[in-house]
């Protein structure tokens, strides 16, 4: 029996130590930065517009077939008298939740580093009551990066770490 | 063969017996708490004892194969990780050492220490859950799943750290890794392995010298290594047998011929067998990351220099096979020039393994058939892809 | 006729009856406490922290599932045997509860202390099978039915053990009537005297409690909840809650017969609620070792456990029997009973561990051919 009184021991053993829960939902754990949530679109403060100009290459290469993407003439453009330089900007954009599947290649494929995954709890916390809410509008993808509610990390693909020893050198 | 008796259909019974008996068919339901994923199968009981076995599978059969006929190298990887969701980034490396093999790229040092790092510590993960559901199957209430589900909460955490993602990582690309690791890797996965070693001494201590868990697990669904080869079994299902085949040894792969580990296998061929040398593989897979943590470049290149931004490889075929955790995963691609594969066929280790359950648990009870099921180690998202 | 009750003198069957409240009252009260408490240290033992959401450390769980019980759909399916699935909970709720009758929670205080209440006890403990197979039976389901035949299979199996070790215990206090049994453990327990008969009270009870190692009828991850499968709502919580009152009246009687009940350590003179505090103390520490072993043992397949009874427990009960009774017809001391009964617990313990053995094949009957032979 001395098996069995092995068993019983081990479990006395976690009996005695410190629970591994975590009080969700008062208690959130710390996402780290390169965490990947649903994407959201990136907004411009210093012109005060979304970096997305509708260039259509993160639809094209989304293997869900997630998104719907609209562009427009930018009315804000330098030629008309504004102070962007982008001379299309995004009109409609459309991306449902529930088919993204969070691969990252909309960020990789990204020509203005426009769109980037969510890496809050917000982009995790997406509960809705109708599946159709899911479907995020261009308002609501904006909304964290405008209200300045999100650090995004938008990865270069393929880029390894600086090494200081090889950085030190090079100075 | 094992002498698998003759079964009539259900209602013949058995006129030579003293009194007729009907066999009962039993459904162990697509929804089951032991069932490991959407499995069916009908047992063909007589009292306790199981005549026959009749699974059924594709509950989960997604058009894994055909859709990644429609997507690029890139958008593909998405796809793998999906079709083993418990040891994703091994199915993730094997599509991609494929794609490298058929397009001739060479990988760097560094990306492929730091692969080989993460397969294992998917191993680790994958076998955790193993412990955990077959602790349950025989009979434990929560205690080993909770401690699986433990120690998988550390790894994951760490695979959340590296890669984004909890379970489907898109981390590999043809060519090495999509980013690099953060700069603290080496160091949080030797915490993650000190939190690991704790938890395999936990299952250890909780199932492996227990008198009732030998007594449900040893002399049960025993299969001889001739019948285990005949079935095309691989894995730990393979090795508890007595063969010693492992991809990582015979055909080694990444840097696995530079690492002093060992293969466990055992000769008795039963249920307690498999669980042993599962027990012993995480050991050596502890052994193997700390090899490597100290073998790997701090910094380096994780891309070739030159790497196009729509990948295109030239006409051909290819079959690679790796050593996942369940056994053989083998990815058979065909090419026909372009940037999609023209097939792409999952050589599943779980199906292969999975063939063999009627053999192992015909005269066995029906508690045991459970058990054998638990044994096997299936997935059924790689079985039916 | 009146008796005495609380200082005043009632009618007789009154008095009956309101003890009788009063201890279905406690046992609803220590039934959902029970609940609470084992989803508690349960989860203690996996490192986790159980309910503590509902009310002040969850408290309030056991009320937030009742009510959900309470407000599902009663099914019945179409096919089942409307008699036997009916009465089939009844069955099994109402021979635990009167299993209460002859237990001693303080001095002077119970519901009735018959002189043969051990053996009132086991025949009633008995009777709970019945309601086992009628559920099983009476849902008209594959699953129930094997459920319910395990369960028959190892409830009676173990009654045998269960009562013969009783019957050792009896032959050494010299009567059956708890109330006599506690009051003279007052200087020592009789676990001391009795090791191994405690040992195989313990191993008997987990059995026809059908708790782990031997809950194969309501193996979850096989049958998933055996003969309990078809019913729903507040009929399937008559049977948890009579496993839990079956858990409560054993660990009080296996507290009072083994451990001393109220009286071990502290004497008569204690007060009649640290009494009450000292049962509950003993209770709850049986419950303790029932949820240990339940979270850290595999359970027994059902030819094991019953060739483990067979073979194993009920020719040591015997063997025990024999003892005891060689020591009381000769008047020998006690210690030889301490001696032998230590003896006979290493024995168990390693005859369990040997019993480790490769388990026999069944015997496969070859079938005919299908051609042409058909029945």
């Amino acid at each position: 029996m001395n098996g069995i009184a092995r068993s019983l021991m081990t479990t006395f053993s976690t009996f005695l130590r410190k629970p591994v829960t975590r009080d969700y939902p008062n208690v959130h754990k710390p996402l780290p930065k390169t965490d990947r949530a649903f994407p959201l679109l990136l907004w411009d403060h210093d012109v005060d517009e979304p970096f997305c100009t509708g260039c259509h290459a993160c639809e094209r290469a989304c293997p869900v077939e997630c998104m719907t993407v609209l562009m427009k003439d930018n009315p804000n453009h330098k030629s008309l008298g504004g102070d962007s330089s982008r001379r299309k900007i995004i009109d409609k954009f459309w991306i449902d939740y529930a088919r993204c599947m969070r691969c990252n290649i909309c960020v990789e494929v990204c020509n203005f580093e426009a769109i980037s995954m969510n890496n809050t709890w917000t982009g995790h916390e997406t509960s809705v009551y109708d599946r159709r809410d899911l479907t995020m509008d261009l308002q609501q993808l904006l909304s964290q990066s405008r209200a300045g509610q999100i650090d995004e990390w938008v990865p270069v693909i393929g880029q390894a770490n600086e090494d200081p020893a090889a950085a030190a050198k090079a100075e | 063969m094992v002498a698998t008796p003759e079964v009539g259909p259900p209602g013949v019974g058995h006129p030579e017996a003293e009194f007729q008996t009907q066999d009962l068919l039993l459904n162990v339901g697509p929804q089951h708490p032991s069932t490991h994923g959407v499995f069916r199968m009908v047992l063909q009981v007589d009292g306790e004892v199981v005549r026959d076995v009749i699974p059924y599978i594709g509950y989960l059969h997604r058009g894994a194969e055909k859709l990644c006929e429609t997507m690029d190298y890139r958008q593909g990887i998405g796809f793998m990780d999906r079709t083993e969701y418990l040891a994703a980034f091994n199915a993730e490396l094997s599509y991609v050492m494929a794609v490298e093999k058929l397009a001739e790229i060479e990988v760097p040092e560094r990306a492929q220490w730091i692969r080989m790092i993460l397969c294992e510590m998917n191993r680790l993960s994958s076998h955790f859950m193993f412990m955990g559901a077959f602790g349950i199957d025989v009979g434990v209430f929560a205690t080993p799943f909770i401690y699986a589900w433990k120690e998988r909460e550390q790894l994951i955490d760490l695979f959340e750290e590296v890669s984004g993602d909890r379970m489907m990582y898109a981390y590999f690309r043809p060519g090495g890794l999509a980013w690099d690791v953060p700069a603290n890797f080496k160091q949080r996965v030797r915490e993650v392995l000190e939190s690991t070693k704790v938890g395999i001494k936990d299952f250890d201590g909780l199932l492996t010298t227990n008198e009732i868990f030998r007594a449900r697990t040893q002399g049960v669904g025993y299969i001889s290594a001739e019948d285990a080869i005949d079935w095309g079994m691989s894995g730990p299902s393979i090795r508890a047998s007595g063969v010693n085949i492992d991809v990582r040894k015979d055909e080694p792969y990444m840097f696995y011929d530079q690492i002093d580990f060992n293969v466990p296998t055992r000769t008795e061929g039963d249920v307690y067998a498999r669980y042993a040398c599962r027990m012993d593989e995480m050991w050596e897979s502890v052994r193997i990351i700390e090899q490597c943590l100290e073998k790997m470049p701090d910094y380096g290149p994780i891309m070739p220099e030159k790497m196009p931004r729509m990948l295109r490889t030239p006409p051909g075929e290819v079959y690679l096979r790796t050593e996942a955790p369940r056994g053989e995963y083998g990815i058979y691609l065909v090419s026909e020039g372009g940037n999609r594969p023209y097939r792409l066929k999952v050589r599943s280790a779980c199906l292969s393994n999975l063939q063999a359950l009627k053999d192992m648990s015909v005269g066995h009870y029906m508690a045991d058939a459970i058990i054998v099921l638990g044994s096997i180690d299936i997935v059924l998202s790689e079985v039916d892809r | 006729m009146n008796v005495d009750l609380f200082g005043g003198s009632v009618n007789v069957w009154l008095d009956a009856f309101i003890r009788l409240q009063l201890i279905v009252l406690l046992m609803t009260v220590v039934v959902m406490g029970y609940t609470y408490l084992e989803r508690k240290i349960v989860a203690r033992f996996n490192q986790r922290v159980g309910p503590q959401k509902t009310g002040p450390f969850g408290l309030l769980q056991a009320v937030a599932d009742a009510l959900k019980l309470v407000g599902k759909e009663d099914l019945r399916p179409r096919s089942a045997d409307p008699w036997t699935f009916e009465l089939g909970p009844y069955f099994v709720f109402i021979p635990v509860l009167m299993g209460f009758v002859i237990v001693p929670f303080m001095a002077d205080w119970n519901i009735r202390l018959l002189e043969l209440g051990l053996i009132y006890f086991v025949a009633v403990s008995g009777l709970s099978i019945i309601g086992w197979v009628m559920a099983g039976w009476g849902s008209d389901n594959r699953y129930a039915l094997l459920g319910a035949l395990r369960a028959v299979a190892q409830g009676i199996s173990y009654e045998l053990p269960l009562v013969l070790s009783v019957i050792a215990l009896a032959m050494f206090a010299g009567t059956y009537n708890l109330g006599l049994i506690v009051e003279q453990q007052d200087q020592v327990p009789y676990i001391v005297w009795q090791p191994m008969t405690a040992m195989i009270f313990f191993i008997a009870a987990l059995a026809e409690l059908n708790r782990a190692p031997f809950d194969i009828p309501v193996g979850e991850s096989e049958v998933a909840g055996g003969p309990f499968i078809e019913y729903s709502g507040i009929r399937w919580s008559m049977f948890q809650l009579a496993e839990y009152a079956a858990i409560f009246v054993m660990s009080i009687v296996f507290s009072s017969i083994f451990l001393g009940g109220y009286i071990w350590p502290f004497g008569e003179e204690l007060g009649v609620g640290f009494q009450l505090l000292l049962t509950g103390a003993k209770a709850l520490l049986f419950f303790f070792v029932i949820v240990w072993i339940r979270v850290s043992v595999p359970r027994l397949r059902i030819d094991q456990l019953m060739a483990y009874s067979w073979k194993v427990l009920l020719p040591l009960t015997l063997a025990q029997v024999m003892v005891n009774g060689l020591v009381l017809v000769n008047g020998w001391s006690e210690v030889v009973l301490l001696v032998t009964g230590l003896i006979g617990c290493a024995a168990l313990v390693m005859i369990t561990s040997r019993a480790v053995v490769r388990p026999r094949m069944p015997a496969m009957r070859t079938a005919p051919a299908m051609q042409g032979e058909a029945a």
